[in-house]
């Protein structure tokens, strides 16, 4: 397993307290895919993670093409996602 | 987490009947148009009554509880040929000809008042009557848009034999596989519009709900309900009864001002959305009991593990 980066090991907590996840934050696999097989969410728990990344980093993740559906492959893609658009 | 291991009666049931029907009604349809198809339907009803066992068992099934006595072979009939005439009607829907009907709208005022505050609403809707019918009233009329989620197999299927009708139909339909599915669905809700979601039929690996319906117990999915706690929209009913010949009754209800709750409390929750929902949808079926087009066997059991 990849090792987490600082924004990582933030997202992935966050993605446990609000998903009830049994899995302690620091075991989810950076490059694995989130959907699915990979971690095992479903659409209704992405949409949560969209929610409350929203509520705390102001990123608002959007669904419009497979550029955008690349940001929910994995917390990597995620949490590069949301590091470049709060620079902007 | 979802449970897993669920195989529904509906997704078991290879329904050879009702895609061949489909099929050929859609087919006669598009070539001669509404009333030479209506004039065709005891023919095509009639073979299907005889020829789809597993169908037919379930319809049987089905009547016996919502009209409380022994159906005869011509509830059957009926049953099948309101299936058959929506499916007919349909066509026009898809193809914009909503004219052609004479469809009464029930309870707009309350979709009225849920969307009051500039956002959508979720529209919770079942395979009764036809959703095609609300959507097409829902344009029409108020001019609301409904964007509807389809989550399996033979929608996708339906999907496939309606799209030639109307390509643009393809934007309005979100497709519950994809992981971003459900953002794409909130961002619809937010531009206003109804976002449609079928509650009557489980999954595969959807926890589901043990719920009292027409004497027994149905096994309804918790996602629809969740969904709406997530979204924390106001939710709407909606369903369109088919009253015979060109006539349609589409009735909407609020359903729930807006749900909203830590994710600690949801399953019981959630559990209770799906059992009130249920008793609507009893109401709702016992007034147009003809109307019910799930050909399979609604009061099957799910696997054990999927219980909850």
């Amino acid at each position: 397993m990849a090792a987490q980066k600082p924004l990582e090991a933030e997202i992935s907590a966050l993605m446990v307290e609000v998903l009830n996840l049994e899995v302690p934050a620091g075991d989810i696999d950076p490059e694995a895919p989130l959907y699915g097989e990979g971690l095992g969410l479903d659409s209704i728990d992405m949409l949560e993670i969209s929610l409350a990344i929203a509520k705390r980093y102001g990123v608002e993740l959007r669904a419009d093409d497979d550029a955008s559906r690349q940001v929910f492959a994995s917390l990597r893609n995620l949490a590069r996602h949301v590091e470049h658009t709060r620079a902007r | 987490m979802p449970a897993t291991g669920i195989e529904p009666a509906w997704l078991e049931a290879r329904e050879r009947g009702s895609p061949i029907l489909v099929r050929l009604i859609v087919w006669i349809t598009r070539r001669l148009g509404r009333a030479p198809a209506r004039a065709l339907l005891p023919v095509v009803v009639a073979y299907f009554v005889v020829f789809s066992v597993k169908p037919r068992r379930a319809s049987r099934e089905y009547l016996a509880r919502v009209l409380d006595r022994p159906p005869t072979l011509a509830d059957v009939y009926r049953h099948y040929h309101a299936f058959a005439s929506t499916l007919v009607d349909r066509v026009y829907f898809l193809s914009g000809r909503y004219e052609h009907f004479d469809v009464r709208l029930h309870g707009t005022e309350a979709v009225e008042h849920a969307m009051a505050g500039g956002s959508g609403c979720v529209l919770i809707g079942a395979h009764l009557g036809s959703f095609e019918v609300l959507r097409a009233a829902a344009l029409s009329g108020p001019r609301w848009k409904v964007a509807m989620l389809m989550d399996n197999a033979n929608a996708r299927k339906m999907t496939r034999i309606f799209a030639a009708l109307n390509p643009e139909l393809a934007d309005d339909i979100i497709n519950v596989g994809a992981p971003d599915s459900l953002i794409r669905a909130k961002q619809r809700l937010e531009e206003g519009a109804l976002l449609g979601v079928l509650a009557d039929r489980l999954r595969r690996g959807d926890e589901a709900i043990g719920c009292s319906f027409l004497g027994g117990t149905t096994w309804l999915p918790a996602g629809p309900f969740t969904l709406a706690a997530v979204l924390g929209a106001p939710v709407v009913l909606g369903f369109g009864l088919y009253r015979g010949g060109r006539r349609y009754d589409v009735h909407f209800e609020l359903f729930r001002e807006r749900i909203s709750l830590p994710r600690a409390e949801r399953g019981a929750a959630v559990a209770a959305l799906a059992r009130a929902y249920a008793t609507r949808l009893e109401h709702y079926t016992r007034l147009a009991p003809y109307n019910w087009f799930n050909f399979f066997d609604a009061w099957a059991a799910p696997d054990e593990g999927a219980r909850g």
